[in-house]
C-alpha cells in the first residue's frame, strides 16, 4: 500500500492507495486518514478485500486504540463493505455516514460501532481542535452522498467526483490535466445521474477555498487542476445512459 | 480449512430449516387426519366406538409435533445466528492476522495485539457455543421422534379398530394409513436433519 502525505501541518492528510497486493478485478481505491495529536479519522476505508493491508498501513501513523473515527461518503462496497472488520477491531469508535443509508450499511455488521447519521444537509466532524466540514453531495453519485472540507488545509475530499479509472501503479497526483481528462469522461458520464445535481454542487463548492481535491479513485488534484477540474465537470452532460 | 467449514455449517443450518419446515406441513396434514377420522367416527357411531379416542390421541401428537417443531425452529434460528457471528469473528480473526503480517515494522505494530487476542478469543466462544447449540438440538429432534414412532402404534391400532367399522371400513383404513404414512415421513425427516448436524464437524 503507498503511503502519501498531502498535508502536514499540526495535524496531517494521509492518502493510502495503489495496493500492489490488490487483486486485479477489484476497482483500486484511495483511502484518506485525517491524523492529530491523539485521534484519527479514516475516509472511506475501503472494501473488505483491503482491511488488512489498510489496517497495517495505518498503523505505520497511528496506534489501534486511536483510530476513534470512520466516514463512509455513501453505501457503495468499495467504501465500506469492511465496515464488519473494522467493528471488531475499533469497539469504541464511530461512524459518520449518510442518514438514509444506516439500515442499509448495517448489512456489513455495525454492532459496537456508534453510527452517527449524517443529516441531507451535511454536519461537521471535530477530531480534537481541528473542524471538518461534512459537504452534501448528493446524487454524485449516490443518493446519500457526501464530501468533507478541511478549510484550514483547504483539502476537499470529494469521493468519486475528480474520479478516474487507472491502470495499476498510476501517480497519485494529476501531472498533465489534457491528458487525464479522458480517463475520467466515462467514469464521470455513467456513474453521475444528475445535471442539476453537479451544477449545484459545482456552484457551492467554487465558493470553498481549495488547494487539493482528493477524490477516492485515481489522482488527486492540486493548485490550478482545481479550478480546471470544475469547469470541464460543468461542461460535461452526465447521466448518459438513458 | 475454517471457511469450508463455516460454508458448512450455513448449509447443514438451511437444510435443518428446509426438513422442519417439511415436517411441519406434515404434522399439520396428520391434524387434518385426526378432524377427519372424528367426523367418520362420529357418523359410524356404535360401529367405530373403538376408533373415537384414537383420533384424540392422533390429534395429541400432531399438536404434539407442532410444539416441538416450533421450538427446534427457534433454536434453529440462533443456531444460524451463530454461525453468522462465528463467520464474521472467524473473518476477523483471519484479517487480523493477515494485517499483523503485513504490519510488521510498523511505528504501531504492537496495538494490534488486544484486537488481536480478542478476536481469537470471540472466535473460540462462538464455536464453542455452536458445539452446545448443536448438541441440544440434537436431542430435540430425538425428541420429535417419539410422537413419530407413537404415532406409527397408533395407526396400527387404528387399522384393527377400523375394521370392525362395517361400511366405515375404507374411510377408516386410509386414515390409519395416511397418520402412518405421515409419521415415516416424519421420521425420516428427522433423521436427515440429525445426518445433516452430525456432518458439520466443529474443531477450534
Amino acid at each position: 500500500m503507498k503511503m502519501t502525505k498531502i498535508y502536514e501541518g499540526s495535524y496531517q492528510w494521509i492518502m493510502y492507495g495503489r495496493d500492489e497486493n490488490k487483486p486485479n478485478n477489484i476497482i483500486d481505491t484511495n483511502q484518506y486518514i485525517v491524523r492529530t495529536a491523539n485521534r484519527c479519522l479514516l475516509i472511506d476505508p475501503g472494501g473488505i478485500e483491503l482491511f488488512a493491508p489498510m489496517l497495517a498501513a495505518v498503523l505505520h501513523h497511528a496506534p489501534v486504540e486511536q483510530i476513534t473515527d470512520l466516514f463512509a461518503s455513501h453505501q457503495d462496497p468499495d467504501i465500506i463493505s469492511s465496515l464488519g472488520l473494522w467493528d471488531q477491531a475499533l469497539p469504541n469508535a464511530k461512524l459518520h455516514a449518510p442518514a438514509i443509508w444506516e439500515g442499509f450499511l448495517r448489512h456489513f455488521g455495525c454492532d459496537s460501532i456508534e453510527y452517527v447519521a449524517i443529516p441531507d444537509n451535511g454536519g461537521v466532524i471535530r477530531l480534537e481542535n481541528v473542524e471538518l466540514k461534512i459537504i452534501p453531495a448528493h446524487y454524485l453519485h449516490s443518493s446519500g452522498n457526501f464530501h468533507i472540507y478541511d478549510p484550514n488545509a483547504k483539502i476537499l475530499f470529494s469521493g468519486d467526483v475528480g474520479a478516474a479509472l487507472e491502470t495499476p501503479g498510476a501517480p497519485m497526483y494529476v501531472d498533465n490535466f489534457d491528458a487525464h481528462v479522458e480517463k475520467m469522461r466515462y467514469f464521470h458520464q455513467r456513474w453521475m445521474p444528475s445535471n442539476q445535481a453537479k451544477r449545484n454542487w459545482i456552484e457551492r463548492v467554487r465558493e470553498l477555498d481549495i488547494d487539493v481535491l482528493a477524490p477516492q479513485h485515481g489522482r488527486v488534484f492540486k493548485g490550478d487542476d482545481v479550478r480546471r477540474f470544475l469547469d470541464w465537470f460543468e461542461g460535461l452532460q452526465v447521466g448518459t445512459a438513458v | 480449512m475454517r471457511k469450508n467449514q463455516t460454508n458448512s455449517q450455513f448449509v447443514a443450518v438451511a437444510s435443518i430449516a428446509a426438513e422442519l419446515s417439511a415436517v411441519m406441513d406434515v404434522a399439520k396434514e396428520i391434524s387434518l387426519a385426526a378432524a377427519n377420522a372424528k367426523a367418520i367416527a362420529f357418523r359410524a357411531g356404535e360401529k367405530a366406538k373403538g376408533f373415537q379416542p384414537i383420533t384424540d390421541f392422533i390429534n395429541e401428537l400432531a399438536k404434539d409435533t407442532i410444539e416441538l417443531v416450533n421450538e427446534i425452529n427457534q433454536h434453529a434460528m440462533q443456531l444460524y445466528q451463530l454461525t453468522v457471528d462465528e463467520y464474521r469473528m472467524t473473518e476477523a480473526h483471519n484479517k487480523f492476522e493477515l494485517a499483523a503480517k503485513y504490519a510488521k515494522g510498523a511505528q504501531y505494530e504492537q496495538s494490534l495485539n488486544a484486537p488481536r487476542l480478542k478476536a481469537q478469543q470471540n472466535m473460540q466462544d462462538c464455536l464453542r457455543q455452536f458445539n452446545a447449540h448443536i448438541a441440544q438440538l440434537l436431542d430435540q429432534l430425538g425428541e420429535v421422534m417419539h410422537p413419530a414412532r407413537a404415532a406409527r402404534v397408533i395407526a396400527a391400532n387404528s387399522r384393527i379398530e377400523a375394521s370392525q367399522a362395517g361400511e366405515y371400513l375404507q374411510s377408516l383404513q386410509a386414515v390409519a394409513e395416511s397418520v402412518d404414512n405421515a409419521a415415516q415421513v416424519i421420521h425420516d425427516n428427522v433423521q436427515r436433519c440429525r445426518s445433516a448436524l452430525s456432518f458439520i464437524t466443529i474443531t477450534e
